[in-house]
């Protein structure tokens, strides 16, 4: 038997239902764990282990007196610092929340606790999920479980090393260009960016609106159904959001006519190409059929992206003006805009940069150059993915064109950073649903494979995942656990 | 090219104040990003950026019922009267 | 100077709608407790969203149908992008006119008088930002803000009009007339504090647009005007060039003074509102609008002169009151005696109502009902009262909601009728008004004199008819 620690969200549901053990003695093994690693991977923001254990122990309780423990009864979950939790500090990475306290839980959390889940804390992000590494956070960066040098991948870094290291059983990350996909595939488990829509954004402190969704980090496939299942769903505080099927686990698998996305392959380390081309003779092997084909303007979604998220930030964070929450900075002496000003100073050097880029982008005389263009663009790659998802299943292709990188690397030269991102904003650009599942390594550095669906074909990327996932057998668990 | 004043109007109207060093090498770091995105450019323009809108029906919108949550939403800086204390605007 | 030309921008509250446009708050901020009508959306705190309410969609659509507006099949939302302290978000959901998406309504027009048109460029729906109030004597001096978003969220329609006015009385009268249609849809009740503001923009001789901000009344725009136009009247004799700038009125000093230019003005950024997506009306939306939604002014005009037969003049004064009008329609329910009622109602009662002048919301407090009105007049087309009575009972209905029969009945004022009583009184004032009489035989006009008399010996009782013809008997006689 695996510790208790290393059990998939599946696993300790039914453990504790069926006495094996008890929540308490769960949620204090993950808190052991964290004890033992954190110091090195400093996923954490906020750790709240007091409140976990009496949740905990009210699930005890419950079950002892034969009450429902909930679908996710004990189950701990790690939340990225840009959702909203109420009465737990909410940082989002960054000096200017840094004393702020939501009055209200996102949506996406009701629906954790409504399911008997146990909120552990609060996972490191780039400041305001902008970025890839977590080295843009303002408390301190995440390091790579994998090997503690590197990069665990961003913005969704602490959820990525917090599930990998068992320092949570499951987390909840947002993907707004690829901030699930990129630290669940450097960190080796499986991520998943629903489709625009599928899950409420009540709560979740916006970046780019139009781009972003919340969604599970997990160990296994089978976690993130779990999670996805109880995290999906219309919600009256969001307009944006629909209404969906729930996905199941099945054991058979269709003949998927999969797309190998020739670009993708084409712009990465050939570490990464070697071991993608191996995942799909996987396929091969399960029945499906594998081509390559090109997708036209595929070379116009980056830039797109970083004009449209840009812009959209430079919006969505206009409200941190420090007057109604935020962080203590007294108001005398300073005029309304100068101490408008100087509170905003406090964003760090990223944050900065895209809202500027942002304001110009809107600015009137740029306005059709780049922010309509990109708008344009926008639309044109959707119908191109949607006619080649008439013929085609699933599209896939390397998560990351790189393998994880040390600190250091890439952060003096923000288009480097930048095109990092290059092979997931596509998925965030169209709506459309993305996996990352672990699929090898290169010096014990990991490498994903991303898949891709059409919109709300989440069962698609289930079914192929779940296949993929029982044919691969791959390390799971870093030496320093 | 970012012009010094082109950055101090933007870093202006983003109410953003930017510290010497960040004012010494932001134009460039902009300009970077600016160039990289200009290849937008090359496409051609139309109005029809609409065509991937997402749509919702009237009927779906919320209907008009009063619904206080209760609480106070804002904690710092109240005067005894209830008003939020803001700095001044002159 | 002449060619002025005048144009409007007119922000009114949709103050019928209970919730905020965005959120559940409460859409009455007024008498509140600074910062308790508030939510974690209006509020624009992390993470939340804005989640529109129907109602204020068809509020506005019906203010575009009112305004002779296109409405589009589907609507957008836009950003406005801006920083100021009552700005919770420091941006504004509005809409704007791109890009093929219009708002709630474009190029409509209203009817000024029988000569003149105003064209309406647009309407658009939008949310009111917070309130800012000062300490220690206003802007210029206080050391904070104070700071209230009870307000922030309250749903807008703001109606821009082309710049066709020529002249402020015009403005008036549309002012007047839009007041008058806004109240008759039930969307906005314009005498309600803050309920409505106009911006005006004012060019002369062809020459720059000044526009003139923070008035905060229609009471105050025609004054604004006229000041702004003896203002660039002035400088135009000295040749001195019209700046094209942003003016504020200020209604104490009653002047407008440079704000800021227009080339300092904002860049707002507009860009589509991403959490909201596109609204599609749907095909009926427009058409069964207008077969529910309540009578425009001159239909309800047309509707009075036709069906229950009232002058124009009669049915001008009713419409200009709508509260009025309304008192009077449930009162035709109770007793059905059009002309009369609505005579009644425009003079005695109107007149008697006018003068507790400062409780803005009369009809609704006061304890006059329709069913007084109804029975009071069934009175006097019965012959039971006189018209001078009915003005008297209405006085004490006035003040203590009294039935009036029974009012009648305790003052005992029924008409009298009864020749012999009515007699007496002219034999009385005959004998007391000896010079009158004299003057009656000779100028009949002078008949009306003692008619009055007579009325005045009976406490207005006398039936006037009647009273008439006894004194023109007894005129009449040779031994008078």
């Amino acid at each position: 038997m695996p510790k208790l620690q290393d059990l998939q969200a599946h696993e300790v549901v039914q453990g504790i239902k069926e006495g094996l053990f008890t929540a308490e003695e769960y949620v204090s093994s993950v808190i052991n764990r964290i004890e033992d690693v954190e110091s090195k991977v400093r996923s954490f923001i906020t750790l709240d282990s007091e409140r976990a254990l009496t949740s905990a122990k009210l699930i005890d309780r419950k079950f002892k007196e034969k009450e429902d423990i909930g679908q996710l009864g004990g189950v701990t979950v790690g939340i990225k610092d840009n959702i909203s939790t109420k009465d737990i500090r909410t940082t989002c990475a960054s000096k200017i929340l840094e004393d702020y306290f939501p009055s209200y839980d996102a949506t996406v959390i009701r629906h954790l606790k409504d399911n008997g889940a146990i909120i552990l804390g609060k996972l490191n992000l780039d400041e305001f999920g902008m970025g890839s590494t977590t080295e843009y956070s303002r408390y301190h960066p995440t390091h790579n479980p994998w090997n503690l040098d590197y990069v665990p991948g961003g913005s969704s870094g602490g959820c990525g090393a917090a599930v990998a290291t068992g320092e949570c059983t499951v987390s909840l990350g947002s993907d707004t260009g690829g901030s699930i996909r990129c630290p669940a595939s450097f960190c080796s488990v499986v991520g998943l960016k629903p489709t625009y829509g599928r899950i409420s954004r009540y709560g979740l402190i916006s970046y780019a609106n139009s781009l972003e969704q919340i969604g599970p980090i997990c160990r296994s496939v089978k976690d993130i159904v779990m999670i996805l299942n109880i995290i999906s769903g219309k919600d009256i505080h969001d307009n944006t959001s629909m209404s969906s099927s729930p996905i199941t686990i099945n054991n058979k698998i269709d003949k998927f006519n999969i797309a190998i996305i020739k670009e993708l392959i084409d712009g990465s380390d050939l570490e990464v190409r070697k071991t993608v081309y191996s995942a799909s003779e996987k396929f091969k092997e399960i029945g499906c059929i594998c081509n390559e084909i090109s997708i036209k303007n595929l070379h116009y979604a980056l830039p797109s992206y970083y004009t449209l998220a840009s812009a959209e930030a430079s919006s969505n964070l206009a409200r941190y003006d420090n007057i109604r929450y935020g962080f203590d900075l007294p108001i005398a002496e300073y005029k309304w805009d100068t101490y408008f000003s100087n509170v905003r100073k406090n964003f760090g050097e990223e944050v900065k940069r895209r809202i500027l880029i942002g304001s110009y982008v809107l600015s009137s005389g740029y306005y059709s150059k780049y922010y309509l263009k990109a708008r344009r663009l926008r639309s044109l790659l959707k119908l191109e993915l949607l006619k080649l998802f008439k013929k085609y299943d699933l599209l896939i292709g390397p998560t990351m064109p790189i393998l994880p990188f040390k600190f250091g690397e890439k952060i003096d030269d923000p288009i480097k950073m930048y095109l990092v991102d290059i092979n997931t904003v596509l998925a965030n650009l169209a709506g459309i649903p993305a996996i990352t599942l672990p699929i090898g390594f290169s010096n014990g550095l990991p490498i994903g494979l991303q898949i891709m669906a059409a919109p709300f074909e989440e069962q698609k990327l289930i079914d192929v995942s779940n296949a993929l996932e029982n044919t691969i057998n791959i390390q799971r668990r870093p030496s320093l656990i | 090219m970012i012009s010094k004043d082109q950055l101090g109007y933007l870093a202006q109207i983003s109410k953003i104040k930017l510290s010497e060093d960040e004012a010494k090498k932001f134009p460039e770091q902009l300009d970077k990003t600016i160039e990289y995105i200009d290849i937008l450019e090359e496409l051609v323009s139309g109005d029809s950026f609409v065509l991937d809108l997402q749509e919702i029906k009237f009927d779906e919108l919320r209907d008009d019922v009063i619904r206080m949550s209760g609480g106070q939403r804002i904690n710092k800086n109240l005067t005894k009267d209830g008003f939020l204390r803001g700095p001044k605007m002159k | 100077m002449s060619l002025v030309m005048i144009g409007l921008e007119i922000h009114a509250q949709i103050t019928e709608l209970k919730s905020k446009l965005f959120c559940s708050c409460r859409g009455n901020y007024r008498d509140l407790v600074p910062n308790t009508n508030i939510c974690e959306t209006c509020c624009g705190l992390p993470g939340t969203l804005p989640i529109i309410n129907k109602k204020a969609i068809e509020y506005s659509t019906m203010t575009s149908i009112a305004l002779g507006c296109k409405v589009p099949d589907k609507i957008m939302f836009y950003r406005k992008n801006y920083f100021y302290p009552d700005l919770p978000k420091n941006f504004q959901i509005t809409q704007y006119n791109v890009y093929g998406f219009s708002s709630i309504g474009v190029d409509g027009s209203f009817e000024l008088d029988d000569s003149k048109k105003i064209r309406i460029s647009r309407i658009q729906l939008e949310e009111d930002p917070g309130r800012i109030a000062y300490v220690e004597g206003g802007m210029n001096v206080s050391n904070s803000a104070l700071i209230d978003y009870n307000r922030a969220g309250v749903a807008l329609i703001e109606i821009v009009t082309e710049p066709d006015f020529t002249n402020p009385k015009e403005v008036r009268l549309f002012l007047n007339k839009l007041s008058l249609t806004l109240e008759h849809l039930g969307i906005c009740d314009t005498l309600m504090e803050g309920s409505v503001r106009c911006d005006v923009n004012v060019s002369m001789k062809g020459g720059n647009k000044v526009e003139i901000k923070n008035i905060n009344s229609f009471k105050e725009v025609e004054k604004a005007i006229n000041y702004e136009i003896t203002r660039q009247t002035s400088l135009y004799n000295r040749n001195i060039k019209i700046e094209s700038e942003t003016r504020h009125w200020d209604d104490r000093k009653k002047i407008t003074f440079k704000a800021r230019s227009k080339e300092e003005e904002h860049d707002y950024r507009y860009f589509p509102e991403p959490d909201i997506p596109v609204i599609v009306l749907g095909d009926n939306f427009v058409s069964n609008l207008k077969d529910h939604m309540p009578e425009l002014p001159n239909q309800r005009f047309d509707r009075f002169v036709l069906k229950y037969n009232l002058s124009e003049h009669t049915s001008n004064i009713l419409i200009n009151d709508k509260k009025l009008a309304d008192f009077f329609e449930s009162t035709l329910k109770v007793y059905f005696s059009p002309v009369e009622i609505a005579n009644f109602l425009i003079t005695d009662f109107k007149s008697m109502i006018e003068d507790d002048s400062d409780n803005t919301d009369y009809l609704r407090n006061i304890k006059v009902k329709p069913e007084h009105i109804a029975e009071l007049v069934k009175m006097i087309e019965g012959n039971k009262i006189s018209r001078i009575t009915a003005k008297d009972i209405l006085v004490k209905i006035f003040e203590s909601g009294i039935l009036p029969s029974e009012a009648v009945n305790n003052t005992n004022s029924f008409k009298i009728a009864d020749e012999k009583t009515l007699m007496d009184a002219v034999e009385s004032v005959f004998k007391t008004e000896k010079s009158a009489v004299e003057d009656a035989k000779r100028n009949h006009e002078a008949i009306n004199f003692l008619l009055g008399k007579v009325m005045k010996f009976t406490n207005g009782r006398a039936d006037p008819k009647i009273a008439m013809r006894l004194i023109n008997n007894k005129l009449n006689k040779p031994d008078a």
